[in-house]
Order: C-alpha cells, then structure tokens, then sequence
C-alpha cells in the first residue's frame, strides 16, 4: 500500500499532464488551472515538515552540546522570531517595501531592517569571497604544464580581456576573439552538454513515471 | 629557497590584500573606459525601442542578494528603459528575497532625492482621473498636469501605479505561478504587493495573461531563467530575454543562438553595456553603477591575469614543472 498507492498517483498525474499540455481544449485548461492553483497550497505542507525538522535537528545539537552548537541558536531565534515580529507588526512583512517607493522610507519595519542590513550584507559578502579566493587559486593552480592547460589558460586570458573595457584598450581584437571563444566553441560544448543533460531527464522522467525508477520513495513499503 | 620559490610560495594574504585594493581604488578614482555593446545586448534594447504604452512587459527579479552586484544594475536598466518609454511593467520575483531587491530597484528609480529619477504617483492619488474615465497614458498624464501637478526639475518623467507599473512581489513555487500566468495573471497575484486590486488597474485591461504580454526579462541568479523559456517561451510564443552572471552567460548563450530568447546581458558586462545604450539614447543623464564597476572589473582582471603569468614564468624559471618537492603549501 505504501508503495502502490504513491506510485499510481505519481502514473496517473504524469501521463494526464503530459496529455494535457497538447490538448487546447477548454476542459483540459480547467483542470490545468486547479492544478497550478492547488499544487502551490498543497506544496504549503512540506513548510510545517521542513520547519519541524530544522527544530528538531537544531534543538538536538544544542542539547546534546555538539560541535558548533550555539550557532544553532543563530538559526532558531530569527526563525521563530521574525514570524513573531510579522504578527504583531504585520507591516514588518511588507517591511517599507512600498513605503519607500517616492524616496519616503518612514515606516522601515523590522523584517525590512533585517533584511537590508543582515541578509543583502551577509549574502553579499559570502558571494564577493570568491573574488579573492579565485585570485589566490589561480596564482597557485593555473599552470600551462600540458598542451590541452596551456589552451585553456590562453583562452581564459583572451576571454577575461575580451569582457573588460580595458582589454579593448590593450587591443581591439581581445573582445572579437573573446566573443568567438564563447560563441562558437563554448556554444558547441554547452549545447552537447545541454542535449544530453535534456534527453537524461527526459528517460529519467519516463522512468519515475511509468514506475521503473522508485528511489523518491525513499525505500517506502521495504 | 631561491626567488621563484620564494614567489610560489607568496602569502596568499598579499594576494588577497592586492585583490582588495583593485577592487576599492577604482571607486574612487573612476576610469570612465568605454564600452562596447554586444550583439546579444543590442537585442534586448532594439526590442525594446519597438514598445510604447499600449504594450506590456514583466520584469522578473529571479535573484538573491549574493549576485546581486550584478543582477540588480540589469533590473534597474530594463525598468528605466521600460518607464522612459512608459511601457507597463509587471514586476515579479521568483526568490523570495529578490521582492525586497525589486522593491529596491523601483524605490532606486522613484528616489526623489535622486537626479533623474522618476516620480512615482500612487495609485490612490491618481482616482479622480480614474473616475473619469481616463484610461491612456497621454490623457492621464495630460489630465494630471492641468490639475496643477508640475513634474520637478530633477525628474525624469511620471510613473503612474496601475499604469505604468504594478509590483506583483514573490510567490512560492513560481514556476507553477508562470505556468498559470500564461491563463490568467489575476488568480495568481489578485493584488500588488501594496493591496491593489490588479483587475482595476488600467495597465491590466489589455494584459491580462502572458499571452497578452510583449516580454518577458528575468534577471536571474540561477536557473531559474530556463523556467521561463520552458513554460512561457515555448508553451505560449512569449518573448524573453536574459539577464544572468557573468557565470551563466557561457550556458544560455545556446537559448541566443537558437532564438528562443531575443537577447541577454552576462554578467556586470553585460548590465554596463544596457546602461550605456541607455546613455546614448538619452534615457539616463548619468552613468549607473554597472558602468562604475566594470573600471573594478578591469582592474581585477588585469591583476588575476598578471598573476596568471608571473605563477606561470616562477613555476617553469624555477624548473619546478620537473620536481615535486615544492617547499610549503601556503
């Protein structure tokens, strides 16, 4: 039951979308409207699952007084924490996102003030490491030491002059080959790529839904 | 130790302080290098410059604030095109935290302490004309003006809500939500993220679903792009264009080459490049922050190549390309 009643309706629900989407039939288009407006409350579910699970795995580690655990804390009180806020400012989730449109940010809520002064800066920050981290690896690491790396690192040079203003200055034809690299070679690679990684989930897909393919039940009914 | 090892061997905090420097100096002490729009961008503005008020695009901020350095600059480029030329604008998110940088991108154009911004009339202040009846953008603008409203000097033009712009926000699980735009854009977002009823809005009478839109642009941090090609470019013939990191641009340059998008912008390139057609066409008076980065852009690219070299011509000097036991790992 556990495994049969799942799989039937990931069969059933597979075979009748993939029908549906070449049937321009009013009907059809119906039962494709309920379908985009009830997966989406439906998906709502996984929340309460998700947020459980992240408590409990959290709540575990700081009992326990495992490795790092006092920044599980970092993660539940924002996580508790901001809803709350929400609730009893409900403007905190719109947060002066409107508000400030007209160049008024008054009514700055405290979800927005988070937001702008946590979150942009954290995840900026985390994303601008890499500029540094590539500059130091690719001192150390690039090295022209075969015939196929001495290609690679001469069309990495051409390419990073060619997407720079000041790689025109050096010389004009840095851009056009640097366009011709991506264009051309790159194009040809990422679209054999691009082919194979569609026609893999295509077979993948096939194979979820007629049954074949049963691991998403995560070993269910064994 | 001899001086090739010893510069193998360079302490990488003299790397990253270099790098640092390149990075803030630039800011201070701008280049102003030109730029040269590609191909691939020149799509997206042509396309543009064919729309007017009577057609409709959505902008999707599909991004998080980790790429935002070079998202938000091609967010901002399409929605001050988009306003210049008063065509209406949907604005979308596909992340949840990219409704707080679209919200910062519209909050960017419509500062009044700005030069050249636009200025933004709410959708409230605006009823009389409404209830007149007034549904064009001329009229309503004309209408607006001979009610005594005089555009400051240091605006560019106005921004009626409802007319010209309306901020749809985030939902979850937004593929199913492009998916069902393509029907009816109304049953997935019934108001603006300010509590506008949609269905009242003049901008909606004659674009009611995607399939009544002229464009689609994400500017994307992810993947998400691709959403957009697979449930409204191929599903419905909808228009779409790209904005992506410098990173992506090498994978969706196929979607360019096979039209099933009209354009893209890659990466902080890409977005300067916009902001300079923009330039040239009169839609901006000032350079926008893509243009400022790309002199932080050269300068790093010069400095990681120089690098490049010297590692190269220490390593091969220094007869290292044949030992093993290069001393310390630093």
């Amino acid at each position: 039951m556990k495994r049969s009643v799942p799989l039937a309706i990931v069969m059933v629900g597979g075979i009748l979308f993939m029908i549906q989407y070449f049937i321009p039939h009013q009907h059809s288009q119906t039962l494709f409207d309920y379908y985009t407006e009830w997966a989406p409350i439906v998906g709502a579910f996984a929340l309460v699952l998700g947020v459980g699970s992240l408590t409990r795995l959290h709540m575990h580690k700081i009992k326990r007084k495992a490795k790092n655990w006092p920044y599980s804390w970092a993660v539940l009180i924002p996580l508790y924490l901001l809803p709350v806020f929400a609730l009893l400012m409900p403007q905190s989730m719109g947060g002066g996102i409107t508000e400030g449109m007209g160049g008024d940010r008054m009514t700055q809520g405290v979800f927005d003030f988070a937001y702008l002064n946590i979150q942009v800066s954290i995840q900026s920050t985390m994303f601008s490491l890499l500029a540094f981290y590539i500059a130091s690896a690719a001192f150390r690491a690039f090295r022209a030491k075969s015939a196929l790396a001495t290609v690679l690192l001469i069309a990495a040079i051409i390419v990073m002059l060619g997407q720079v203003p000041i790689g025109e200055l050096i010389g004009s034809w840095f851009p056009k080959i640097g366009l011709w690299i991506l264009r051309y070679p790159n194009t040809a690679a990422k679209r054999a790529i691009a082919l194979g990684v569609g026609f893999g989930m295509l077979a993948t897909q096939l194979k979820i839904i007629f049954g074949v393919e049963r691991n998403w039940l995560g070993g269910a009914g064994e | 130790m001899n001086i090739w090892e010893k510069m193998l061997n360079l302490d990488r905090r003299w790397i990253f302080l270099l790098i640092g420097v390149a990075c803030i100096v630039p800011f201070f002490t701008p280049l102003g290098l030109p730029i040269l729009p590609s191909a691939e961008v020149e799509g997206i503005f042509d396309y543009m410059e064919t729309l007017g008020p009577d057609n409709c695009i959505m902008v999707s901020f599909d991004f998080e604030p980790g790429t935002s350095a070079e998202n938000q600059p091609m967010g901002v480029a399409m929605l001050r095109h988009a306003f210049a030329r008063q065509v209406p604008v949907y604005v979308t998110a596909y992340w949840p935290l990219g409704q707080a940088l679209a919200s910062m991108a519209l909050e960017e154009l419509t500062d009044e302490t700005a030069d050249d911004y636009f200025k933004y009339v709410r959708w409230e202040e605006w009823v009389d004309l409404r209830d007149q009846g007034l549904t064009e953008r001329d009229e309503i603008e004309a209408a607006w003006v001979a009610a005594g409203n005089i555009l400051p000097e240091n605006a560019r033009g106005w921004v009626f809500e409802g007319r010209d712009v309306a901020f749809l926000g985030y939902l979850p699980y937004f593929h199913l939500a492009i998916l069902g735009m393509t029907n009816s854009i109304e049953s997935h977002f019934p108001e603006t993220v300010s509590g506008v009823p949609i269905s009242g809005m003049p901008m909606y009478q004659d674009h009611k679903s995607l399939r009544d839109l002229d464009l689609a642009f994400t500017s994307a941090g992810s993947s998400a792009c691709v959403t957009w090609i697979t449930y409204a470019r191929e599903k419905i013939g909808l228009p779409v264009a790209f904005g992506v990191t410098a990173v992506m641009a090498t994978d969706y340059l196929i979607f360019v080459q096979s039209n099933q998008i009209i354009g893209q912008m890659g990466g902080l390139r890409g977005a300067a490049e916009y902001e300079t057609l923009l330039l040239e066409n009169g839609y901006s008076d000032v350079p926008g922050k893509a243009f400022i980065g790309m002199d932080v852009q050269s300068i790093a690219h010069i400095l990681i190549i120089l690098l490049v070299v010297l590692g190269n011509i220490a390593f091969f000097a220094g007869g290292f390309n044949k030992k093993t036991n290069l001393k310390g790992r630093r």
